[in-house]
């Protein structure tokens, strides 16, 4: 059930830069993260999810993946659901990244503003956000479980966190 | 290795003449800094999609120590010098002359000895850059860190990112005599990078 995506093991799906996946228990789909989102969309009913690995905040017309951008991504996203028969009420959303990554000296700087463009983009499909892990210098690995529907966050160095 | 890929694409072939022979000088001056042991070679000049930049790259959710040096403006990049630790210790205890540390945190005096290899690299890069393209170039002061490599590399390519879904990048190895290495860098030029290194190929015509 994943799109566009890598495999990593039977059960595991990496999702790539401006990549979207789908996956259902007991796949999980993971990211590795600086300034880009980690956005995934779940629905515990049906122990199904979409993950979208966003880079930038908006399209602003130009080309490229839909899972790139965080205005199109949330859209395609539930297309995505859609696709595979799931509804999009009673979907939550789970989200990580958007570091300054370089002690917020190096180049774009983009983190807060596809943190900002993520929860506008949420909150313009009414989906509720049940958790985040946002911000920060640090890069993130996260692993989203579709069988519990827990993200799990792991900054370099540091303990790992449940969403 | 001295892999070439697209090597249909004139352009492309183009710029690996020149980095290589900016990657000549930076050999040099690696050569001097390591009293003769380290040479520098241009791998690969490569575009890459986006999606799979990591995967391609072998650059995933290992922790690495990196040195990065970027050149701000249009017309710049990401130099990224990645070690394992136990390699960025090594090159770290060569320099200094002494043995590898084992302490969990790097001593201030091993950041300095890689920062400072960062810096010399990076530097006759800017240097044979600055030549060809006949351009000011202004290089940050290099930055240690030590994180995800994938989560450094997508901020280094995150400037090419805006503009394509292909990413340009160039892949350098190190040797040590007629031993490869394992320590590697990456340099992502912006658009206005690959313009302008066009342009003066061009001009040399």
């Amino acid at each position: 059930m994943n799109t566009q995506t890598t495999s990593t093991a039977a059960a595991d799906i990496l999702v790539g830069m401006g990549q979207i996946a789908a996956g259902q228990a007991p796949q999980r789909m993971k990211a590795i993260l600086g300034s880009c989102i980690g956005l995934a969309l779940y629905h515990p009913g049906r122990k199904s999810g979409v993950m979208a690995h966003i880079v930038l905040p908006e399209s602003a017309g130009r080309d490229g993946a839909p899972g790139k951008f965080a205005d199109t991504a949330v859209p395609q996203m539930l297309a995505v659901l859609r696709d595979h028969g799931l509804p999009a009420y009673g979907l939550t959303a789970k989200l990580a990244g958007g570091a300054n990554m370089f002690n917020g000296s190096g180049p774009l700087q983009i983190g807060d503003a596809n943190a900002q463009a993520v929860a506008a983009a949420l909150r313009k499909a009414g989906i509720r956000v049940a958790g985040h892990d946002i911000g920060g210098t640090r890069g993130r690995r996260v692993d989203f479980d579709c069988a519990s529907g827990e993200m799990i966050v792991q900054c370099a160095g540091q303990p790992a966190r449940t969403l | 290795m001295n892999e070439l890929r697209h090597s249909d694409n004139g352009a492309l072939a183009a710029l690996y003449e020149l980095f290589a022979s900016a990657t000549h000088d930076a050999s040099a001056a690696m050569c001097r800094w390591t009293n003769g042991l380290i040479t520098v070679t241009l791998d690969q000049v490569r575009e890459i999609p986006l999606e799979d930049i990591s995967a391609e790259l072998g650059i995933g959710d290992e922790l690495l120590t990196m040195v990065v040096l970027t050149l701000k403006g249009d017309v710049g990049g990401n130099l990224i010098l990645l070690f394992d630790e136990h390699n960025g210790r090594q090159l770290a205890a060569s320099l200094l002359g002494r043995h590898a540390g084992t302490e969990p945190e790097w001593s201030d005096i091993e950041k300095s000895a890689l920062t400072e290899t960062g810096n010399i690299l990076g530097c006759a890069y800017v240097n044979a850059l600055t030549r060809l393209i006949d351009t000011d170039l202004m290089p940050s002061a290099p930055y240690f860190i030590q994180d995800y490599g994938a989560s450094v590399l997508q901020q280094a390519v995150m400037m090419q990112a805006l503009t394509s879904d292909r990413l340009l990048l160039c892949q350098i190895g190190f040797r040590r005599k007629a031993q490869e290495l394992d320590w590697r860098v990456v340099f992502v030029p912006t658009q206005g990078m690959q313009e302008a290194l066009q342009r003066s190929l061009h001009a040399a015509l």
